[in-house]
């Protein structure tokens, strides 16, 4: 029987075999594309996503909706216990509501009293979660803002209080954020009030571990997580989470923003620090004795300027001696 | 008889892709944002490996190939690796079919089991020589014992509902040829 059908299709047998070999080389020929040059094929990826996703946002929304809302129907169950905590909880929430009422006028005067300048460059863009990263391996989702709207590889991203992730690859609408829980983030950050500076690096777990710590004696469960922006990586200060210790005793995050349901998140616009790379002039200036120079130039009568150019030469000599014997200047020019 | 046969080989063909395009959409919708510490099934190489044991002319090379890296590129893996092993994967599995045809269901069940372990233990071996980043291990094995215990399951919806049966003896396919 086997042999019937190899006689029978003895023309076509190879001819797939070998474009089946073909095909296979292409595939394995982009995956090593991808390991060579990895941004290029990168940029190509956030291209086809922003093809496709946005094509089927009008379906993603209502079938997220529906299976959202079965499974909120589910916690009805235990709707009045909710209700219980929920009160309890807004007793609470208003005690603190009060006291950080006061802190924030307390702080406005402080910071009016030492007339503190904030940075006022950290707006941001809002974009909707279209999709997660579809995959158990990967922690990313994808918003609905992209190039068009702004959007630059390696802004921070946050919901109403935290950090969430970093945008890493931008289509024209859309733009990856990878979450600060996926294995390839590492975000330098300062523990507060001790300012011991670590990295965040996130291991697929809900709570990202910390580590190169200085001392982790000076830290205790319950410190302040916040960015340090070193390396230029986040603008300073952005709130990140709480420290907190795992059973087996590695400091790690809790996260303040809400994992469990991210669906608006900030993409703060952040043009960069500017790096200071020189000491700065010590008596002037730079360029300054120059400019007067030739003002002075300029200004004096005495001076035939037959060829203007030839007064800008860079740094032939020192411009100010020029201003103080126009003469010897003159000599130059006619010895040229 | 020859001008329905062409026709319903494209429909099986367009229902694969539509298929798998599915599952990959609706692995997409944003419902976990959290890291999971367990992993269900991988539906879409399933569903490759069901079909291809079933009815090797329902699944041509490119189509798989095409779902393969359309998976790649939307789930962050790293291109064409995952497509090229799938590729090779259901190759052999429909060079296989013929075999399976007179065996019973447990064996095609371990036949599957043993591709699911060899494309697994491949794609990690590929990414390790490469030194890209690879998933934990732990999550990968979950989710190889979650694909071997939902095949039957997937098998089942291919031919209860899609109507993907084995080739009966002495059936031909659209040009007279035997199956």
């Amino acid at each position: 029987m086997a042999k019937d059908r190899s006689q029978s299709e003895d023309y076509l047998g190879p001819l797939k075999r070998l474009l089946t070999g073909v095909l296979v080389l292409c595939l394995i020929g982009l995956f090593i594309v991808w390991r060579i040059d990895s941004p290029r094929v990168e940029r190509f990826r956030a291209q086809v996503v922003d093809k496709v996703v946005p094509s089927f946002d009008w379906m993603m929304a209502p079938v997220t909706g529906a299976v959202n809302l079965v499974r909120d129907f589910q916690s009805y169950q235990r709707i009045a216990e909710q209700n219980q905590e929920l009160r309890r909880e807004l007793q609470q929430m208003k005690a603190w509501k009060e006291a950080a009422l006061q802190l924030e006028q307390e702080n406005a005067r402080l910071l009016d009293l030492n007339n503190v300048r904030l940075d006022p460059r950290l707006t941001y863009v809002t974009g909707v979660v279209l999709a997660d990263s579809g995959s158990p391996f990967r922690q990313s989702v994808l918003l609905n803002v992209g190039a068009r709207d702004g959007i630059v590889d390696g802004w921070a991203t946050m919901d109403g209080i935290g950090l969430v992730g970093r945008i890493s690859g931008v289509g024209n609408s859309t733009a990856r954020v990878i979450l600060l829980t996926d294995s390839s983030s590492h975000i330098p950050i300062t523990l507060q009030p001790s300012g011991q500076q670590a990295i965040m690096v996130g291991d697929n777990t809900a709570a990202p571990l910390i580590t190169f710590l200085e001392n982790p004696d000076l830290v205790r469960a319950g410190d302040r997580v916040v960015t340090s922006g070193d390396g230029g990586v986040f603008p300073a200060g952005l709130l990140v989470g709480q420290m907190a210790e795992d059973p087996s005793g590695r400091q790690r995050v809790r996260l303040s923003a809400d994992y469990e349901r991210l669906k608006f998140l900030r993409v703060l616009r952040n043009q960069g620090t500017r790096t200071i790379t020189d000491p700065g002039a010590l008596i002037v200036p730079e360029g300054a004795p120059l400019d007067e120079a030739l003002d002075a130039l300029e200004a004096g009568p005495e001076f035939r300027t037959s060829d203007p150019d030839s007064i800008r030469r860079p740094q032939a000599r020192p411009a100010p001696a020029d201003a103080a014997n126009p003469d010897s200047a003159e000599i130059s020019e006619a010895s040229q | 008889m020859s001008d329905a046969a062409p026709t319903k080989l494209w429909v099986m063909q367009a229902t694969y892709v539509a298929l798998s395009l599915a599952v990959i959409f609706f692995q997409l919708l944003p419902l976990e944002t959290t890291p999971r510490r367990w992993t269900g099934p991988d539906v879409v190489v399933l569903i490759g490996f069901a079909w291809a044991l079933r009815r090797p002319d329902y699944l041509p090379a490119y189509l798989v190939a095409f779902v393969a890296l359309m998976a790649d590129l939307m789930f962050q893996r790293p291109p064409g690796l995952m497509a090229a092993i799938m590729v090779v994967a259901t190759e052999t599995l429909k060079r296989r079919s013929r075999l399976l045809r007179d065996q019973g269901f447990p064996v095609e069940w371990l036949t599957v089991a043993s591709a699911l372990l060899g494309v697994m233990l491949s794609y990690r071996l590929i990414l390790s020589i490469m030194v890209v980043p690879h998933p934990p291990l732990g999550l990968t094995l979950i989710q190889l014992v979650m694909s071997v215990l939902c095949y039957p399951l997937i098998a089942a919806l291919s031919h209860y509902l899609f109507g993907v049966r084995r080739v009966a003896p002495g059936e031909v396919d659209a040009w007279g040829h035997k199956l």
